[in-house]
């Protein structure tokens, strides 16, 4: 099997991972607790980051990002898993009502469906993604981001743009 | 909505890497063109409603662009505007096909936020649940899989089983498909009388069905394997890259289950093994459904013979508060990795509620691998992913 | 009285009944079939298949028909009309009209034509042209994948099969379809099957691929191109597509039974039934057609490369190599043909 996937023990490992991040980049917080390493970093960082968990400490599969629409920011949260026990978590916040961040992409190949998601839902445009065009959503006429909260539930609301 | 100038900024506007195996030059020099073929969304093999975009160079695909969102029903935005319990009903309707783990991964997740213990007898039972769910969708997507090759008799077959699997769960949970029987702490009633006893001897009377049923019929027939064997090939590197979980990341031979290595609930009192295969192709994804039945099995026969007695709900109090912060849940539904990420704002309803569905991200690979295949090997590829329609779309 | 008979059966008038006949076989072949199929599905599957019209859902064929019937024939709106609706006739008549040179039994031949082989390959590689048409006429991307598939398969297939023909006219040294059954007369033995098992086999592997039944229903394609050719037809034009095929692949069995199965001939001497062999005829036939739905309800599709490398690889070899057998063997021993 090509895969390498991390081996030994579950405290050591995360142990390693935070201290892999401490020492190359400067986060804002970090923690570690249970099987699980928060650490926070401003958006400019987060590539980074993301390179170094993937390359550096071999976190090979990014579960999923999580946007948050905090009203007037934007949390994202990126859960990364090394396969074997561990959990990274990554979280980062966007200022402002029209939010850009670095794509992902060319780290973890699978964050492509998952930035175009948190284009779609919430009008998060990811810097450098190959193909960032709506996922669920119509991909013309409509010009609404969903899962904003500023997006109020209402039927006639959904399709004014369609018409 | 996105201005002008951020538009141009954020969004590089080309068309997705094409797999391209006719060199144009040559094809001018022929004058040959491709074909443009919309496939779907009302398709009777698009597990649903979804919508491919094919551009053929005779048979085979030369770009796949995989639409979705047909089935789209805003699960997220609901799940924002209902109270924590209320939100159960809405998960059972993701993945329609494995529903109980759908709930099962959101009531974990409200679980972490409440930081609340679960009585024992609770947590057997809702893994005996999972996991007679993980076989009442990983047969039928045995069936599937020979259906879209053109055999019709094995779904018929699967079905039969489901039936059987159904009800049963009518038994315990009192509905056939949309359960709602995983309670935020607990499971809404404990298993009524007999049911144990009757879940033995379904299993006694599958396992003897199951092999002249599924795997005799089906492994050694020569279209089978010629259908098969090398369709949507695809090297552990380029599985784990894709953020595959499931079956299509253990068919290449990459041993991930997040019931053995993200461990929850009662999967730690458990003796299973993960199944993998080395090959990475439809077949062996078809060996590692077969492989995970007889895994479910013996985990629920494990579960029967020592099932805790006790108290089935804890009592959490009529209105449920989580304090601020996130909870996620991770559990492996038959599809793989399925992770609920809640955010509590400390009101009575979630304040972001997302669905990991593994669906939507083993659909990546359609676009990735399905280009230089035959226009029939889609139909087996997406057996190999067998995704379903309510999961991708949420 | 004598010669009021003797008036049916003068050339025109006999011409005519035999043409209703036929029609009427045929017409009749196809709701039977229909039939015959969903019952043989439905208990392949665990199921009862159609049991609410008539005794036993023996009715159902007629419901279908008059459903039918009743049903707007849609065609789609870019679709080439004429074409379009041309294609279902230019299916069934082929089908139909080899009919009338298969022997049913000694005296029950419509037309004992002396090519009636050669009549049989020339009329069945015309369905080809139907497929075509009807995939040309829908003007949709389905249609036209599968009528390409279908023109391709047919006429790749049309080559083994016609190989497949050749030892049974060598052995015979007729291309009589009625001689050929007499050449196989006296007990199971005799027939041609076994003398030309590889040619039989064939026969009937590329028979099941030229009446496109599964595994080789690739023009159709149902989980992938849906239908194929016949996606866009609807009512009427697509009963009659059914028709066709159902009548060909009685057709198909119905010439394997008279080339390999020996036709009207009773497996034992003594079972003779002099007139009434049509029985025998009927029952091989029967059986045949058996055969191919049990295989279209038990087997997966193949894919187009597949089926191509079968027939030029696998089945054409076959058939040569056994042809210089069969010409050897005669060649060596002259005195017993």
């Amino acid at each position: 099997m090509a895969v390498t996937l991390p081996e030994g023990n579950l405290e050591t490992r995360l142990s390693r991972y935070l201290d892999g991040f401490n020492n190359r980049h400067g986060l804002e917080e970090s923690s570690a607790e249970g099987n699980l390493v928060l650490i926070v970093v401003k958006p400019q960082d987060l590539p980074a980051v993301l390179a170094t968990a993937r390359e550096t400490l071999g976190i090979l599969h990014l579960s999923f990002i999580t946007v948050v629409d905090r009203q007037g920011s934007f949390e994202l949260t990126y859960e990364l898993l090394d396969l074997r026990g561990a959990q990274v978590r990554v979280k980062t916040t966007l200022e402002g009502e029209e939010p850009v961040i670095d794509t992902v992409t060319g780290i973890y190949p699978t964050a492509n469906w998952h930035e175009r998601e948190a284009y779609d839902m919430f009008g998060v445009a990811f810097k450098g993604h190959p193909d960032l065009r709506r996922l669920y959503m119509w991909q013309d006429h409509f010009d609404h981001h969903p899962l904003l909260k500023s997006f109020e539930i209402s039927t006639k609301r959904t399709f004014e743009g369609l018409r | 909505m996105l201005s002008e100038e951020r538009r141009t900024e954020g969004t590089a506007l080309t068309r997705p890497a094409t797999g391209r195996l006719v060199d144009p030059d040559v094809r001018d020099e022929f004058g040959l063109e491709t074909i443009d073929m919309n496939m779907g969304p009302q398709h009777p093999a698009m597990h649903g409603l979804l919508r491919l975009i094919l551009e053929l160079d005779g048979e085979t695909v030369v770009r796949c662009d995989p639409v979705m969102g047909y089935l789209h029903r805003s699960k997220e935005k609901i799940s924002e505007n209902r109270m924590y319990p209320a939100v159960i009903p809405i998960t059972d309707r993701i993945d329609y096909m494995n529903n109980i783990a759908m709930e099962y991964g959101y009531c974990l997740a409200v679980e972490k936020l409440l930081d609340v213990e679960i009585p024992p007898r609770a947590d057997a039972i809702r893994a005996l649940m999972n996991e007679f769910g993980r076989i009442m969708s990983h047969i039928p997507s045995i069936g599937f899989l020979m259906l879209e090759l053109g055999a019709f008799t094995p779904i018929l077959y699967a079905f039969r089983e489901r039936e059987r699997i159904q009800s049963l769960f009518e038994a315990v949970t009192g509905a056939r498909m949309m359960f709602h029987y995983i309670r935020i702490g607990g499971v809404k009633a404990d298993l009524p009388e007999g049911i144990p006893e009757k879940m033995w001897s379904y299993l006694e009377g599958l396992e003897q069905r199951f092999e002249p049923d599924f795997v005799d019929l089906i492994e050694g027939n020569e279209i089978f394997i010629s259908r098969t064997r090398g369709v949507g090939k695809m090297t552990p590197e380029k599985a784990v890259e894709m953020g595959l979980t499931g079956v299509p990341l253990r068919c290449t031979g990459v041993e991930f289950d997040v019931r053995k290595h993200y461990p929850y609930g009662w999967y730690k009192n458990l003796d299973f093994d993960v199944i993998t295969d080395e090959a990475g192709d439809v077949e062996a994804s078809y060996r590692c459904r077969i492989g995970e039945v007889r895994q479910s099995i013996r985990m629920i026969k494990q579960i029967l013979e020592n099932l805790p007695e006790g108290e089935v709900l804890a009592d959490l109090g009529r209105r449920l508060r989580p304090n601020e912060g996130d909870g996620i849940g991770r559990v492996e539904s038959a599809r793989g990795e399925y992770a609920v990420h809640v955010v509590s704002d400390g009101s009575d309803t979630p304040y972001r509620v997302h669905y990991r569905t593994p669906c939507t991200v083993n659909m990546q690979l359609l676009q990735e691998i399905v280009p230089g295949h035959y226009l029939p090997d889609i139909m087996p590829i997406m057996g190999l992913i067998d995704p379903v329609s309510g999961a991708w779309d949420k | 009285m004598q010669t009021a008979l003797n008036v049916l059966e003068a050339e025109p008038v006999r011409l005519l009944i035999s043409f209703g006949a036929i029609l009427f076989l045929v017409l009749n072949l196809a709701g039977i079939l229909t039939m015959a199929e969903r019952k043989t599905a439905a208990y392949i599957q665990l199921r009862f298949g159609p049991n609410r019209v008539g005794p036993r859902g023996l009715l159902q064929p007629a419901a279908d028909v008059v459903k039918l019937f009743t049903k707007e024939n849609v065609s789609p709106g870019r679709s080439d009309l004429w074409v379009f609706l041309a294609a279902p006739i230019a299916m069934f008549i082929p089908a139909a009209l080899v009919w009338l040179v298969i022997p049913f039994s000694p005296n029950a031949v419509v037309a004992d034509l002396n090519v009636a082989i050669l009549f049989f390959v020339g009329i069945t590689s015309i369905s080809a042209l139907g497929v075509v048409m009807a995939g040309y006429g829908s003007r949709s991307t389905f249609s036209l994948l599968g009528a390409l598939r279908g023109a391709a398969q047919m006429i790749s297939y049309e080559v083994p099969l016609i190989l497949s023909l050749l030892g049974v006219v060598m052995l015979t040294g007729s291309l009589s379809l009625v001689d050929v059954v007499r050449a196989q007369g006296g007990g199971f033995w005799h027939w041609y099957f076994l003398p030309q098992l590889p040619m039989f086999i064939t026969f009937y592997i590329a028979g099941l691929a030229e009446v496109k039944r599964v595994p080789f229903d690739l023009p159709e394609g149902e989980s992938e191109i849906v239908g194929g050719y016949m996606v866009e037809y609807s009512g009427m034009t697509w009963a009659l597509i059914q028709a066709s095929e159902f009548a060909s692949m009685g057709l198909m069995s119905a010439i394997n039974v008279t080339l390999f199965l020996g036709g009207w001939q009773p497996p034992f001497e003594f079972l003779d039934l002099g007139t009434f062999n049509w029985f025998w005829f009927g029952l091989k036939t029967a059986l045949l057609m058996f055969t191919f739905q049990w295989i279209r309800w038990s087997l997966p599709r193949l894919r187009m490369d597949q089926l191509m490398d079968l027939g030029w690889k696998v089945l054409v070899p076959i058939t040569l190599i056994w042809l210089f057998v069969t010409a050897g063997a005669m060649l060596i021993f002259q005195e017993v043909f």
